[in-house]
């Protein structure tokens, strides 16, 4: 899950003592803006979005009054920031930077390890540093790093070329990064920047304002692992992938494995254009992942996603397959698995998927031009696929049924042959293949 | 005989035994190949037995205190238990590890990569399927009851990241008249135990395998680090590779990540997985389409061992039209 910047900082950077400019969260010009400029002599408006680049958009905004930034505020409420609607903006006490660092800790799959990743020339889209000055450094996957390990790595960036006299405090903030990646179960911890900015602090001793240099957290990307021991839905309530709302049928569909853990009949999305006239039933991770490729690849155009699998019982699948057969604008169907090893065949398609199409052709809402494919194997596979062939004479349809001896792949093929046929469907421009 | 994963001398404890799935993998596994699982653990539940005749205990000293010869951890645990139980493992002297739970956190999975490597142990996993070696025995439920249908013996090995297209692809070279000497799920997890080039240089040196089947997903860098072994020269043998997710690259607003793409700047995609491998020597070809594969071994002058039994046009079992 993809935090937004005030939660990360209102959760992880506090919890952590990561240091970051004081900040007001709103959704609107209120008092508590207008007092927070007042005191502070001008802020930073910042987009709360997903999206990155938000400075290009022009969704960040430095502001010097109260009415600037109550204009600032609406302003950025209302815009779409690269199609994506803010749900809030932070309201930022401004920074006297002096460098800008990039800084983020994430894993690495070249060392199977955490790797803290930095370079002296922050600020910018991470893909435009030049590569050879950004270091990768990866460190054992343990709870901490020990601060003279950042300062080695601080001193190989040219970070103390400049800024030595910092080292020292800048090594413990690094070092608490790192802490805040591990302890809150962190895929990515990117800052940037993490400037170095000039304070006025109250020295100790004479009590005198003095000027100091010290490590600021501009900014927070932060994506939670979706498995941590603490789901991140519990801390942060659930977050669609899509900017739209769900529509009816994937609520519905939602609702299928609520009450019931046998098998998974229910993750059903739609392309969030909602677009698409293939209807897809396929079951399995990889196996739906080859198939809905493959059609894409072949000119299809998916009208929904189902990743079906675990053997779920008949009534599960005689909802899920009422909900795919609903979505308007459909012309063709795929009903696609692998091998299973587990899941009975005569269950979720000989039964689920026959009794649900009997009724709705009893209802009268069974399309009868629609073009179908089914290609499946496991455990009673025989039995299954005679019952839906018997389902698709008694009820006028027209498809083919293949068991496994088909290899996968070559149903999405099939089903575009047969549409291109005897429907003149007009394939997307991704198309190439043939059978 | 067999591969170093799974052979003649491999004596399987399950670890979370009498949970719904593991007890079901550990009735049908003996059934397929009787006595290879020598016991199982579920704390709690020690002096049990899951029928017929596999003893349950409550740690895995207790069961190596009975059977010294235990030497291979199947587990079945949930995911917050499942570092627990690897480190039980290690700590244990057991030397193969197989991760089947799904959604280990990612923080454990770096703990378990470390901890295996500092002991030498192989882990698999997690979200592996699991293993089979016909003849031999399997872990985990791959193949299900009866993988007879899905799962000849011959030479091509079959690695895998997504568990359903492991015994859908050697059904699917079966089909053909390709055997399998193994067929292994390695699982997509972004840390994953065990990759294909960690066990390159056996199935280099093993004369039993003719070819590799590698089945890639977009994400992380194994598959180029597969690419890279080949073309080091570690592993000259012929190699079919499909990888996944290519779609996604043309899709709008599917992102690859900050740092992700940093850390591994040019990897990660399918197209790079694609080409990396293309380049990476002679005796390697990148399916353009999953059923490609076969197509991709026939190429590469792998002799089959067994008729085939399609051929490259299938008929419907059944046409309306």
């Amino acid at each position: 899950m993809n935090l937004y910047e005030h939660e990360a900082v209102a959760t992880i950077y506090r919890k952590y003592g990561i240091s970051h400019p004081r900040f007001v969260v709103a959704t609107e010009p209120n008092e508590e803006v207008a007092a927070f400029v007042r005191e502070n002599g001008g802020a930073v408006v910042k987009a709360m979005v997903l999206v990155g680049k938000r400075g290009k958009a022009g969704a960040v905004k430095l502001v010097k009054t109260e009415a600037e930034a109550a204009k600032a505020v609406t302003d950025i409420m209302n815009m779409l920031v690269w199609g994506e609607k803010p749900v809030a903006v932070m309201v930022c006490e401004k920074a006297d930077i002096q460098a800008e660092m990039y800084c983020a800790v994430t894993y690495s799959t070249e060392t199977r390890s955490p790797v803290i990743t930095l370079s002296m020339d922050g600020g910018m889209d991470v893909e435009a540093i030049d590569p050879s000055r950004i270091i990768n450094f990866p460190v054992d996957a343990r709870p901490e790093v020990e601060p003279y390990q950042i300062r080695d790595m601080l001193v190989a960036i040219g970070f103390t070329r400049k800024y030595g006299e910092i080292l020292r405090q800048a090594s413990l903030t690094i070092a608490s990064v790192y802490k805040a990646f591990w302890g809150s179960e962190a895929r990515l911890l990117e800052i940037n920047p993490l400037a170095v900015v000039k304070v006025a602090r109250k020295d100790r001793k004479t009590g005198e304002m003095v000027e100091t240099l010290e490590l600021r957290a501009l900014d927070a990307v932060v994506t939670l692992d979706d498995d941590a021991t603490v789901a991140p839905q519990k801390i942060y309530g659930e977050r669609s992938a899509y900017t739209r709302e769900s529509t009816r049928r994937e609520v519905d569909a939602l609702l299928i494995d609520r009450d019931d853990h046998r098998g998974k009949a229910g993750s059903y999305v739609e392309p969030e254009d909602m677009s698409g006239d293939i209807a897809m039933m396929t079951f399995g991770g990889g196996g739906s992942a080859v198939t809905i490729e493959t059609c894409y690849d072949a000119g299809l155009r998916p009208a929904n996603f189902t990743d079906i699998g675990g053997n779920p019982p008949a009534e599960k699948m005689y909802k899920i397959s009422r909900i795919i057969l609903s979505k308007p604008g459909i012309k063709g169907v795929l009903v696609c698995g692998g091998t299973a090893s587990n899941t009975r065949i005569d269950v979720t398609l000989g039964e689920g998927l026959v009794n649900a199409i009997d009724d709705l052709a009893r209802e009268g809402k069974l399309d009868r031009d629609l073009i179908w494919v089914v290609r499946r194997g496991g455990p009673e596979v025989e039995k299954g696929l005679r019952l839906l062939a018997e389902c698709f004479q008694r009820n006028g349809i027209k498809g083919r049924i293949f068991d496994s001896e088909l290899p996968i792949t070559q149903a999405p093929l099939i089903l575009r042959d047969l549409l291109v046929e005897h429907r003149g469907y007009v394939c997307g421009d991704t198309a190439q293949a043939s059978v | 005989m067999g591969p170093s994963l799974l052979n003649e001398n491999t004596r399987i404890i399950v670890i979370g035994a009498t949970g719904r799935e593991a007890s079901q993998v550990v009735r049908e596994s003996e059934d397929l190949f009787p006595g290879r699982i020598a016991a199982g653990v579920t704390p709690g539940k020690g002096g049990t037995t899951i029928e017929p005749n596999v003893p349950i205990f409550n740690t895995i000293k207790e069961a190596k205190a009975q059977d010294p010869r235990i030497n291979l951890a199947l587990i079945y645990v949930p995911p917050s238990s499942v570092k627990d139980a690897v480190l039980e493992a290690i700590g244990n002297g057991l030397k193969t590890v197989f991760v089947i739970t799904e959604h280990t956190p990612i923080r454990d999975a770096a703990e378990i990569y470390l901890a295996a490597k500092n002991a030498g142990v192989r882990v698999v996993g997690g979200t592996s399927l699991g293993c089979f070696v016909p003849n031999v025995g399997r872990i985990g439920a791959i193949g299900g009851k009866d993988p007879s249908g899905a799962l000849a013996a011959g030479g091509v090995v079959v690695i895998s990241k997504s568990g359903g297209l492991t015994v859908t692809t050697a059904e699917m070279l079966k089909r053909r008249g390709h055997g399998v000497y193994f067929a292994v799920g390695i699982g997509g997890d972004m840390i994953a135990g065990t990759t294909y080039a960690d066990l390159m240089d056996e199935l280099q040196a093993d004369p039993h395998v003719t070819a590799l089947c590698m089945l890639g997903e977009v994400g992380g860098a194994y598959e180029e680090q597969a690419a890279e072994a080949v073309a080091a020269g570690r592993f000259t043998k012929p190699l079919a590779a499909f990888i996944g997710g290519e779609f996604q690259e043309n899709q709008e607003g599917v992102s690859f990540g900050h740092a992700g793409a940093v850390v591994e700047r040019g990897k990660g995609k399918a197209s790079d997985k694609k080409t990396a491998l293309a380049a990476a020597g002679r005796n390697v070809r990148v399916a353009r389409y999953y059923h490609n594969l076969v197509d991709c071994i026939e190429e590469l002058g792998v002799k089959p061992n067994l008729p085939d039994a399609t051929g490259r046009v299938v008929q419907p079992k059944y046409a309306t039209i």
